[in-house]
């Protein structure tokens, strides 16, 4: 008989690495679409550039924040979070195994995102427009909060699509409902969305705004504490006992 | 546990689970000796394929426990696996876009007892093309890439669910004989969860039947070839079978003067039941392993 008492493990070290090679596998269509993306976008803004156009307007946004909340759809689209995946046949405790997974997935993302500052500053160079300005619009902290959200979803919930697409349309049945009920503010506003839609505008012009040190610190600490919380709470569901 | 003879590779204690409304498995009490080579028989959906998720800990049952070499599945999950070589019922690989060899490295990361130079001679007698994608693989390539993975790592443990599924005659017997070689070689446990039984009846020592998540068999090899026995009979007119009897087929001749059962129970009891009616016993053979298994789940109807 094999000496069944002594199976040696896998190091943790080598499943993390491992992690981070197959979530690039994993990533790569995404990576693919990204490159083309801002591709044709040099092209465009260089061309425009040397054109004598602007080129570039520091006053943009960037959509990095929801940009990461779907990354996590593309890091786990293999695998099956509540079934027989192949994943969970692995000897390695199932939740640190997840977090790893959302690990690998996280370093992509900050590489990425990385990537697009450098890609960014580049431009505002070459258009001669404030740097700080720009990268004051690229919202770092919160594309890493959304992703540590979404992943939350993809890890804790079954359905996660169903659970979007559910949540937008109560969110516009709210909506509807609200501007219905438009003569009588205070009903529309307990049962309507428009406190929701209030908070979200406010939270958008806070956004916009370039924060003090402590606002922004305070900000980073909710934001990232909140995804963290909720990340490890779906990644408990996968524990082994 | 301690690897002495006689212990059990895995053991279930009243092991049940349901799936909504469905019995997936009812106080399962399952016995695999260490080295035996277990088929867990049963119809589709008789739980099978569920009794070894809860040994992986891929699934948690609502009562009773299982355990792998003396660990506890739930508590000491990872360990379990480690001892594991798993092929699912499915044959469809997770990560499609990887080629069969790039997800043969995944799995070697987390194995260290993955033996490259056993992979090597398995990824050559499966005939397994490494540069292909998994998702490009026909169901047999698939299903010969899973070999190697479960094989590779030389696991104490083969949970093997419907091995032979999606492989034609030849390449089943080439897969059988391999595996033949491997427990040769190797020092393992298997369950085989069929209900292709024939297929499999060379290399099966030990037999469990599962029936609507039932385990309403469980016995070595050799214990179901002297209790399962056709007996050919002949009897007088207007004769009856033996109520107590456990009959799992009857065929009577045009004449209804002779009679073939298939029974369950020791020879000499049921040989003295079935004269104490007036039949006399012309023959005694035994039946092959899966008419023998199958006559568990068959004897209820047989009347």
């Amino acid at each position: 008989m094999t000496d069944v008492n002594r199976r040696a493990m896998p190091r943790w070290r080598n499943v993390v690495l491992e992690q981070i090679r197959i979530v690039a596998f994993s990533l790569r269509p995404v990576a693919l679409v990204i490159a083309a993306v801002l591709g044709i976008g040099t092209v465009l803004i260089v061309g425009e550039i040397l054109g004598g156009g602007p080129g570039f307007d520091s006053r943009d946004t960037f959509p990095t924040a929801l940009f990461s909340f779907l990354v996590p759809f593309a890091v786990w689209r293999a695998d099956r979070p509540f079934g027989p995946a192949f994943l969970w046949t692995l000897p390695v405790d199932r939740r640190r195994l997840a977090l790893a997974r959302v690990f690998a997935g996280g370093l992509w993302l900050i590489a990425v995102l990385a990537l697009f500052v450098s890609w960014l500053l580049s431009l505002t160079l070459l258009a001669r427009v404030s740097p700080m300005q720009t990268l004051a619009r690229v919202p770092l902290i919160e594309a890493v909060a959304t992703y540590l959200l979404g992943s939350a979803l993809v890890l804790g919930l079954r359905h996660p699509l169903r659970w979007l697409l559910g949540a937008a349309g109560v969110f516009l049945l709210m909506g509807g409902v609200s501007q219905a009920l438009e003569p009588y503010y205070g009903v529309s506003t307990l049962l309507g969305s428009r406190a929701l839609y209030l908070a979200a505008q406010h939270t958008w012009a806070v956004w916009k705004t370039p924060p003090g040190f402590s606002q922004w610190a305070i900000s980073a600490s909710l934001s990232l504490g909140t995804g963290l919380a909720a990340l490890w709470l779906a990644a408990s569901r996968h524990k082994e006992n | 546990m301690n690897g002495l003879p006689g212990s059990f590779a895995v053991t279930t204690h009243g092991l049940s689970m349901r799936y909504g409304r469905e019995t997936a498995l009812a106080g399962v009490e399952l016995r695999v000796p260490e080295g035996a080579v277990y088929v867990l028989v049963g119809a589709n959906g008789a739980g099978k394929s569920t009794a070894m998720k809860v040994l992986l800990n891929l699934e948690r049952p609502e009562a009773g426990r299982a355990e792998v070499f003396g660990l506890d599945s739930v508590s000491n999950g990872p360990a379990v696996r480690a001892r594991i070589g798993y092929i699912p019922e499915s044959h469809e690989h997770d990560y499609k876009w990887l080629t069969a060899g790039r997800l043969m490295e995944h799995a070697a990361v987390h194995y260290p007892a993955w033996d490259r130079e056993y992979a090597a001679h398995l990824i050559k007698t499966f005939d397994v093309r490494l540069p292909r994608k998994v998702g490009t693989l026909s169901k047999g390539e698939s299903r010969r890439l899973q070999f190697v993975l479960a094989l590779a790592h030389r696991p104490p443990l083969l949970l093997l669910d419907e091995p032979t599924d999606g492989l034609d005659p030849i390449v089943r017997n080439r897969t059988l004989a391999q595996l033949a070689e491997h427990l040769a070689d190797t020092p393992t446990t298997v369950v085989i969860a069929t209900h292709h039984v024939a297929e499999v009846e060379s290399l099966a020592d030990h037999v469990g039947v599962l029936s609507e998540g039932r385990l309403v068999a469980q016995m070595t090899r050799d214990e179901l070839r002297r209790t399962v026995l056709r007996y050919r009979i002949e009897v007088p007119e207007g004769w009856q079978l033996p109520r107590d009897l456990r009959i799992a087929s009857v065929r009577r001749s045009s004449s209804g003067r002779e009679v073939q059962c298939s029974t369950i129970g020791e020879q000499h009891d049921v040989t003295a039941r079935l004269t104490a009616t007036g039949a006399s016993v012309r023959d005694v053979t035994p039946l092959p392993l899966e008419e023998a298994a199958l006559a568990f789940l068959t004897e209820e109807g047989a009347r």
